[in-house]
């Protein structure tokens, strides 16, 4: 999967497709860090529209994302979570600590 | 480059050599094939320029002996060729020379050939070296991975988890595990079983369940409650995993003698009870974040709380179990799971799941760990209270008429006083238990001494300073609504103490444990409640009676004091185990 981004005035969307795990971390990471660089973006969306597979290292790499967003002052929020996204971050009760729309 | 010239010419040889030398490269030189192959072994050159025809051995022939000598190392070998040695060419070629240059030799086109070999020579370098790193990589890791599976054997402890009020199964996707199954019992015989589940799989997963296996075990043995334990385990686990790692957690606590299940699940797959017949008839889902990702304070560390009174099945499992697929891409599922156990009977339970299992992959590899526990509950209570009692029937008379007030001498004590502001946050027996666990006569006993001592602790501190009515816990949901009850009481506790003290007394030949429990409280009507001999209270109805009588069938002689707000109880230890 090549996560892609759509950046909306101060809105960046990272817009993730197919299998979301260890096999991703790469290019997640190298996606993230550029948003992250990105002064003009205050919010950042993690779009899960197009994932239909979310593995526990995926959780790990969004818990990671948290992290790094927090320190440079932006907020996150995990979109469009359905069908087996949904109840993966559900058994993992990550919406005690995520935004999930 | 290091250039190995070889002809027999002398003016050739001195021109090519010369000309090698002006481009910045070191000549070497040799007069034939024999001598060209000494001089290859000596120096090692990094290609050769070879003649065809030559005294003592042709050039062919002497390529051939350096490639063989030369193995994996690749050495170019250019064959300067005369007019008429097309066929002897050819042949070199085809057994491994690499490339000619015609004679009279043109500069300008050796020059481009030497730079050409000089590339392929650099990334053929390349890659060796990084084949070389690669096995090396290799090598190493299946050695840390030996190293760390040798630990895990050590750390899981698969003695104590053949224990047989529960079945596991666990089958790695790779050498090394990322779930964990360990289990051990508090000394009041509850047994708590831990089934984890880290990132991923191998090597950096069973990493991350390492340092659960710590605090699981040695806090089980002092008997603190899983609360306890979860909140030592996500401290330990925060410490030492970076960011982004955590721990998903299942924690469950039978404990018979109370008839109590406690399921605590932070990220794995729903776990399922069953009823006698394998029904599922409760669901404990995950309602936790799994464990090192938020401070233990912040998280809510109270289990699932079940009082049972029919026998049935606790089924925990991780995600790689119903989530494998097989060729057809079909989930193994949960439904699968739960079909299955409602097929077999007890014994079988977990055969039958890994025969489904095994047939439903079909040859396929699953991906993920797959582990799978299966715990009865409700089963062997009777077999543990009959076994109490016939015990208690069989107390030693004799020894009960000895007048312990008259063994003043202690040869040890251990005293403690605490007040309303300790209680309301010491976890107290436990504490007590390190030191139990010291004493040589009774580190053998420890399980016994736990249940005297926590329920003397519990009566002095329920009853004689928190004033609760065990009446409530006979209702519908009272063991909840007491506990609760209990919780505030404590929170909001101002006022008292409570005194313990364990001595060890000599007897005869042997040391008696002498334990004294005093509280501030205003104490009851022991005679009232304490009537009834031993053999006569094996049917207790309310679980303040079953406290008590439990104390008296372990124990040598029970004794209340003055009001009823002390008690003292005197406990021989059966004899240490021989070895």
């Amino acid at each position: 999967m090549t996560p892609t981004v759509q950046i909306e005035g101060s809105v960046g969307r990272v817009i993730l497709s197919g299998q979301f795990d260890f096999s991703a971390h790469r290019e997640f990471r190298q996606v993230c860090e550029s948003i992250i660089a990105n002064a003009d973006i205050k919010e950042v969306l993690v779009d899960f529209q197009n994932v239909n597979y979310l593995d526990s290292s995926a959780l790990g790499m969004l818990l990671l994302l948290k992290e790094k967003i927090a320190a440079a002052s932006k907020t996150l929020a995990l979109v469009n979570c359905r069908d087996t996204v949904k109840q993966v971050l559900e058994i993992a009760c990550f919406g005690k600590i995520f935004t999930i729309r | 480059m290091k250039i190995l010239v070889v002809d027999d010419t002398e003016a050739i040889l001195l021109l090519i050599s010369r000309f090698v030398e002006a481009l910045g490269h070191q000549a070497l030189i040799a007069r034939n094939g024999q001598e060209a192959i000494n001089v290859w072994r000596q120096e090692q050159p990094d290609l050769v320029l070879m003649d065809v025809m030559m005294p003592v051995m042709s050039g062919p022939e002497a390529s051939v002996q350096i490639k063989a000598e030369a193995g994996a190392t690749w050495v170019p070998i250019v064959f300067v060729t005369g007019v008429g040695e097309e066929n002897a060419l050819a042949d070199a070629i085809e057994r491994g020379a690499d490339d000619y240059i015609n004679k009279p030799v043109n500069f300008r086109v050796l020059e481009a050939k030497l730079k050409a070999f000089g590339r392929t020579l650099d990334l053929n370098r390349k890659v060796r070296e990084q084949s070389q790193t690669l096995a090396d990589y290799y090598e190493r890791a299946e050695e840390e991975k030996r190293v760390v599976r040798h630990l895990m054997d050590q750390m899981v402890n698969s003695e104590r988890l053949a224990d047989p009020q529960f079945d596991y199964w666990l089958s790695p996707a790779e050498s090394l595990s990322g779930d964990l199954i360990a289990a051990a019992r508090t000394p009041g015989q509850a047994l708590h079983i831990l089934l984890a589940d880290g990132i991923g799989h191998g090597l950096t997963a069973a990493l991350n369940v390492l340092p659960l296996t710590q605090p699981f075990y040695s806090m089980t043995e002092k008997g603190y409650s899983i609360t306890d334990i979860l909140f030592e385990m996500n401290a330990k686990i925060r410490q030492v995993l970076p960011i982004g790692r955590f721990v998903c957690v299942s924690l469950i606590s039978i404990d018979e003698v109370g008839g109590t299940v406690e399921i605590w699940n932070a990220g794995m797959p729903p776990i399922q009870i069953l009823d006698q017949q394998r029904q599922v008839v409760r669901v404990c889902s995950s309602s936790n974040l799994p464990l090192g990702i938020v401070p233990s304070h912040s998280l809510d560390l109270v289990p699932e709380r079940i009082y049972y009174k029919q026998p049935g099945y606790i089924v925990a499992y991780s995600d790689g179990l119903v989530e494998a697929r097989n060729a057809g891409k079909a989930e193994f599922g949960l439904p699968t799971l739960l079909d299955s156990l409602s097929q077999s009977d007890d014994r079988q339970m977990l055969a039958r799941v890994q025969a489904e299992f095994l047939q439903f992959l079909d040859g396929e590899q699953h991906h993920d760990d797959v582990s799978l526990v299966v715990a009865r509950f409700g089963m062997d209570v009777q077999a543990a209270k009959t076994e109490l009692e016939v015990q208690a029937v069989e107390a030693r008379f004799d020894e009960i008429s000895a007048d312990f007030n008259l063994l003043a001498e202690c040869s040890w004590r251990y005293s403690l006083i605490l007040s309303a502001q300790e209680l309301r946050y010491v976890n107290t027996i436990p504490f007590m238990m390190s030191f139990v666990k010291e004493i040589k006569s009774l580190a053998h006993v420890q399980s016994d001494v736990f249940l005297i001592l926590t329920e003397l602790f519990v009566n002095a501190l329920d009853h004689g300073l928190l004033l609760l009515d065990s009446a409530i816990k006979t209702q519908p949901d009272g063991m909840e609504e007491y506990l609760a009850q209990r919780a505030e009481r404590l929170a909001n506790l101002q006022e008292g103490r409570i005194e313990i003290d364990l001595m060890g007394l000599k007897y005869k030949d042997a040391e008696v444990l002498k334990i004294r429990v005093k509280d501030s409280g205003e104490g009851f009507d022991w005679s009232n409640a304490f009537q009834t001999p031993v053999s006569h209270t094996s049917h207790p109805s309310t679980a303040f009676g079953r406290g008590i009588s439990l104390v008296r069938a372990l124990s040598l002689k029970v004794q209340f004091n003055g009001l009823g707000n002390e008690v003292e109880v005197y406990y021989l230890p059966a004899p240490s185990p021989k070895h």
